[in-house]
């Protein structure tokens, strides 16, 4: 495979900054650096995800609505008033099981088991 | 005092954060809580937004996400990345509750795809590029928002998460629960039907030349 070809492949993952091997890295900047037109190539989807990039953010800001920060200072209220009361202590519930396996009928295994549930909260 | 912790603007990874959680009591995990997590409130909202699609939902997935991450707290490591930790319960309750269960009608999904089809009908190749950056530029806000919520869902997470919250391939992985080739995909996907989409508003308004009926 050409080094254009390789670079062009990579270009997306170069320019979010998800190439992780050094050498990869390396060989793409470059590349980049003899190569015109991978440069104008990288400058153009650069330009693009930039401006994506602006768009997004510039758009999608929204203020959580006052009502929702009332609604959720009363709710953490309320589970710390549960909690105190000792509904979310942290519940540790031992399970055992006895499995009788018998072989040619004569001998017998017992096996015992134990695992522990931890639950949280119960929601 | 046992407790040491950074101050709530740099609670990411990397800091020196000392909670000992074995002896916090309730009333300072809350406090800590409160202090830490509470501040992402404005951005969990406008993820769920996205999410959910409409205003009703949204606020009712933030605060369900709040809930979870409140009672599972004492499990969350201080000094890693608590943003990433609480969008991924905010994704989490999304993915299992809300998604099953759409409560609220949104926006009829018929129409959605009816107008789609006619839109790509009439879709043609790119522009300039820069004359169409210019002319993107200019589209309101109510269109980015409306192309962003028409893409797939999957591919609209990716995006907001990777080009409006700036999180990593690997990070959107663990907050979505997919393998980071998987966000890779979908991200470019939707990030290029989200262009084309705008493109298609701006020929709709007659910002762009040719192309249009």
């Amino acid at each position: 495979m050409s080094s254009c070809e390789n670079c062009r492949d990579s270009l997306v993952l170069f320019i979010d900054n998800e190439i992780e091997d050094s050498a990869t890295f390396n060989e793409i900047a470059f590349h980049l650096q003899e190569c015109e037109g991978c440069r104008n190539q990288m400058e153009t989807e650069r330009r693009a995800l930039n401006l994506i990039r602006t768009l997004l953010t510039r758009s999608c800001c929204e203020t959580a609505p006052s009502t929702l920060q009332e609604r959720i200072a009363h709710q953490l209220h309320e589970l710390q008033l549960q909690e105190l009361a000792g509904y979310s202590q942290t519940e540790i519930i031992t399970q055992y099981r006895r499995t009788e396996i018998t072989i040619d009928g004569e001998t017998q295994i017992e096996i015992e088991t134990s695992h522990e549930i931890r639950r949280d909260f119960p929601f | 005092m046992p407790t040491e912790i950074s101050t709530p603007d740099s609670s990411s990874a990397g800091e020196l954060v000392r909670v000992d959680r074995e002896k916090e009591s309730a009333a300072e995990r809350k406090k800590r809580f409160e202090r830490d997590a509470l501040q992402y409130m404005n951005q969990l909202y406008a993820a769920a937004l996205r999410y959910t699609r409409n205003p009703e939902d949204a606020q009712d997935l933030v605060q369900d996400t709040y809930a979870k991450a409140y009672t599972s707290f004492h499990q969350f490591e201080p000094g890693t990345n608590l943003k990433a930790w609480l969008y991924r319960v905010l994704t989490t309750t999304f993915i299992n509750a809300y998604r099953k269960d759409q409560r609220r009608p949104q926006k009829s999904d018929s129409e959605l795809e009816d107008w789609q089809i006619a839109e790509s009908a009439s879709h043609t190749s790119d522009q300039g590029k820069s004359t169409e950056d210019v002319v993107l530029e200019n589209l309101p806000d109510s269109d980015i928002k409306r192309a962003l919520a028409e893409i797939p869902e999957e591919f609209r997470m990716a995006v907001y998460l990777a080009d409006v919250e700036g999180f990593s391939y690997k990070e959107i992985a663990e907050i979505v629960g997919v393998p980071a080739g998987t966000v890779m995909s979908r991200l470019h996907r939707g990030r290029k039907q989200l262009r084309e989409k705008l493109t298609d508003y701006a020929r709709e308004r007659g910002y762009v030349k040719g192309g249009a009926e």
